[in-house]
This record gives structure tokens, sequence and C-alpha cells, in this order.
């Protein structure tokens, strides 16, 4: 695999010789290039920003309240205070540490695209695998987390899993917005995947 | 297990030698791969509509009986899934199609196929989804969540969990197919850049 790509990476450079000796050509391929990076940058830098806003409204979720509990029918209920904190459901510190290793690539692929100006192909292409399995890593963390919110938001009587969210209202609506951030950063990780492809299919 | 079937498959292929021996062999694994995903995505949705499972309690002191019943369609992750499953695996059938009869007279459908990349990548988040979501339900399932509230249920069900469990395996095994599929073309694509 690693020699196969090496050929490659020369047939790579090699293009990119004869592009600068064509004339005309040269200039729609740079400037094809340039759009692309400066996408590649923005959408990077989204997925960052999003990233890690997701993790900070999950990570920082807790929520106190107190739920009245009759011990005994006769007397009056008794106030108990209930905590919810985002660790309790494992779901939920599955989205956190997606959300933190999404962010945390998200830095080191900022920083390998600045180095990697020149567009060195073995560095390009180890960028789109990433991304690729950042969007596999983001949407199943999505997944599990709609999921398990759901059986939150509207219980499930078959098994008789109560709902919890109309105690914990503030918590709820924090892991949903945490959810629709996830979504957004794993919309631009899934954007950089295809426009590698389009880049691709352009220099076709 | 695909690497020893197609390399069974390639063996004879070099003698002919011909100049885009390259391509076709990226044409025959995407081919495979096509089928391992709808074969994949056939299994997981057969595996898990057949996981339903009714149980008799009995409490011995007293005459009283409870029938409960556990099926996939009580959970809307497991619907979720079996959703994503069909999609995929009806997606699988014509990609497998497309990509064998361009295999057998190279020219026909590259167009379209070099452009299923997108779709395999969009359904590659779908499926990864319902994964997720079936397998963050199975969890709580399996373990219970003592602080909610949400007691375990696995353990009555022994039939319902093996399926539920096997059926989040194999789509996970049809995920990675489609992480594949998508490498292979995006290699194959930057190899046919012309030099």
């Amino acid at each position: 695999m690693e020699s196969q790509y090496k050929t490659g990476n020369n047939g790579g450079i090699e293009t990119g010789a004869n592009y600068t000796t064509n004339g005309r050509g040269s200039e729609v391929a740079v400037a094809n290039k340039k759009s692309f990076r400066g996408w590649d940058f923005v959408l990077r830098l989204l997925a960052l920003a999003l990233s890690l806003a997701a993790a900070v409204v999950l990570g920082v979720n807790k929520q106190t309240t107190t739920m009245p509990v009759s011990l005994v029918p006769s007397l009056p209920p008794v106030n108990v205070p209930v905590t919810a904190k985002f660790h309790y459901l494992s779901a939920f510190t599955y989205l956190v540490v997606a959300n933190a290793i999404a962010g945390g690539y998200a830095v080191i692929s900022l920083l390998l695209a600045l180095a990697n100006r020149r567009g060195n192909k073995a560095i390009s292409l180890l960028t789109m695998i990433l991304d690729l399995a950042m969007v596999a890593l983001l949407f199943s963390a999505i997944g599990a987390s709609l999921a398990v919110g759901l059986i939150g938001y509207k219980g499930n009587s078959h098994v008789r899993w109560d709902k919890v969210c109309n105690v914990f209202g503030r918590f709820c609506h924090q892991v949903a917005a945490s959810v629709a951030l996830t979504a957004a950063s794993a919309g631009a990780f899934f954007l950089l995947v295809i426009l590698i492809v389009f880049n691709l299919h352009k220099r076709h | 297990m695909a690497a020893t079937e197609t390399t069974g498959k390639v063996a004879p292929e070099p003698i002919k030698a011909e100049p885009p021996s390259v391509t076709k062999y990226f044409a025959l694994v995407e081919v495979v791969l096509r089928f391992l995903l709808f074969a994949s995505a056939l299994v997981a949705v057969l595996v898990l509509v057949t996981s339903k499972q009714t149980k008799r309690l009995q409490f011995p002191p007293f005459p009283l009986v409870i029938t409960m019943t556990a099926k996939f369609n009580q959970s809307p992750a497991f619907i979720y899934l079996v959703a994503a499953l069909s999609v995929t695996g009806f997606y699988a059938v014509i990609s497998t199609l497309l990509s064998f009869y361009s295999l057998l007279k190279p020219g026909y459908f590259t167009k379209a196929l070099s452009h299923f990349v997108v779709l395999d990548v969009l359904l590659l988040g779908i499926l990864a989804s319902a994964t997720g979501a079936a397998g963050g339900v199975a969890y709580i399932g399996l373990k219970g969540d003592s602080q909610v509230g949400w007691m375990k249920v696995f353990n009555i069900y022994g039939k319902f969990c093996r399926h539920v469990g096997a059926s989040i395996a194999i789509s996970l095994f049809g995920s990675i197919v489609l992480v594949l599929l998508v490498l292979l073309s995006v290699y194959s694509l930057s190899k046919k850049i012309p030099k």
C-alpha cells in the first residue's frame, strides 16, 4: 500500500510540472487549488469551533432540581433534590469524547494543512482517511445520543423506562443543543470529504 | 475474508496483461465490496426483524402468568436501524449491478459510478448514526442505568439480546465496508488523473 502510494505521489508531482509548462492549464489548476484550500481552512475551523462548542455545552451540563416524592400517601410529598449530569448516561459520555477527538483532530489537520501547502499527496490522503473516520465517529455519536435522548424525552412504555425530560428541562435542551452542534460539525467533515472528491473529479 | 476471495478471482487476470489492469482490479474489488455491503445489510435486517421473543413469567406462589414480548419495533432506534439498513441494501443492489455491468463492458456507467462516492459517504453517515443509535439503546438495555431508574431488560430476553447484538455487529461491518468503498473510489480517482 505504502510503496504503491509513493509511485502515485511521484505521478502527482509530475502532473504539477506538466501543468506549469502548459501555460493556460496551470492557471486553471492553481485557481482550483486555491479556492479549494480556502474552503478547506474555513471548514476545518468551523468543524473545530462546532465540536469544541458541542463538547463544552454537554460537558458543563448539570442540573439539580427538587422532585416531590410521596413516601406515605397520607402525608404531603417530600421534596428530594435530584441531579442530572451528562456522564450518568454512557451515550452522552461517548458524544463528549467523540467531539473532543474531532476537535483535537481538527487542530492537528489545520496544522498539517498549513504545513502541507505544496500539496504532498501522502498527507492529503491521510487527512482524507481521517476526515472519513471523523464523519463515521461523529454520526454514530449523534445517533447514540439522539436515541437515548429520545427515550429520555418520550420514555419507553414497553420496558418501563420513564421519561425524565419533564423533570430536567434545561438538561434536555442542552443535550439537544449539543447534538445539533455535533451534527453541524459532522456536516463540515462530510463537506470536506466531498470537496476532496470533487477536486479529484475536476483534475480528472 | 474479502481479500482472499478477491485475490483468488484476480489471480488469472495478469495473464491477459492489459494496460488498464490496475483500474480493472479496482473495479473488481469495488464489485466485491458492494456485494459484501448488500449481503451484510440483508443479513442484519433479517437478524433484527426475526428477533421477536415472547417470554412467560411465572411467580410460583400465585397462579398468575405474565407474557412479555420483546420486538424490534418497540424502540425507535431499532426501527431506524432497520430503515437505514434497508436503504443501504437497496442502494447496494443497484450499485452492485451497475458496477458489475461496467466491469463486464468497460466504459458504461463510468460517469455515474464515479458520482456514487458522494452517496457512499452519505450512506456511511446514515448507517453509522443508525448503528450508534441502536448501540446506545442496546447498551442501556444491557447494563441499565441506576441514576435515571432505567432497569436492564436484556437479562430477561436472551434470544432478543443476541439478535440485536449480532445485527449491530453486522451493520458495523457494513459501515467499515462503506469506508473502504469511499477510500477505494478516491484512490482509484487519484490514480486515473492524467499524467
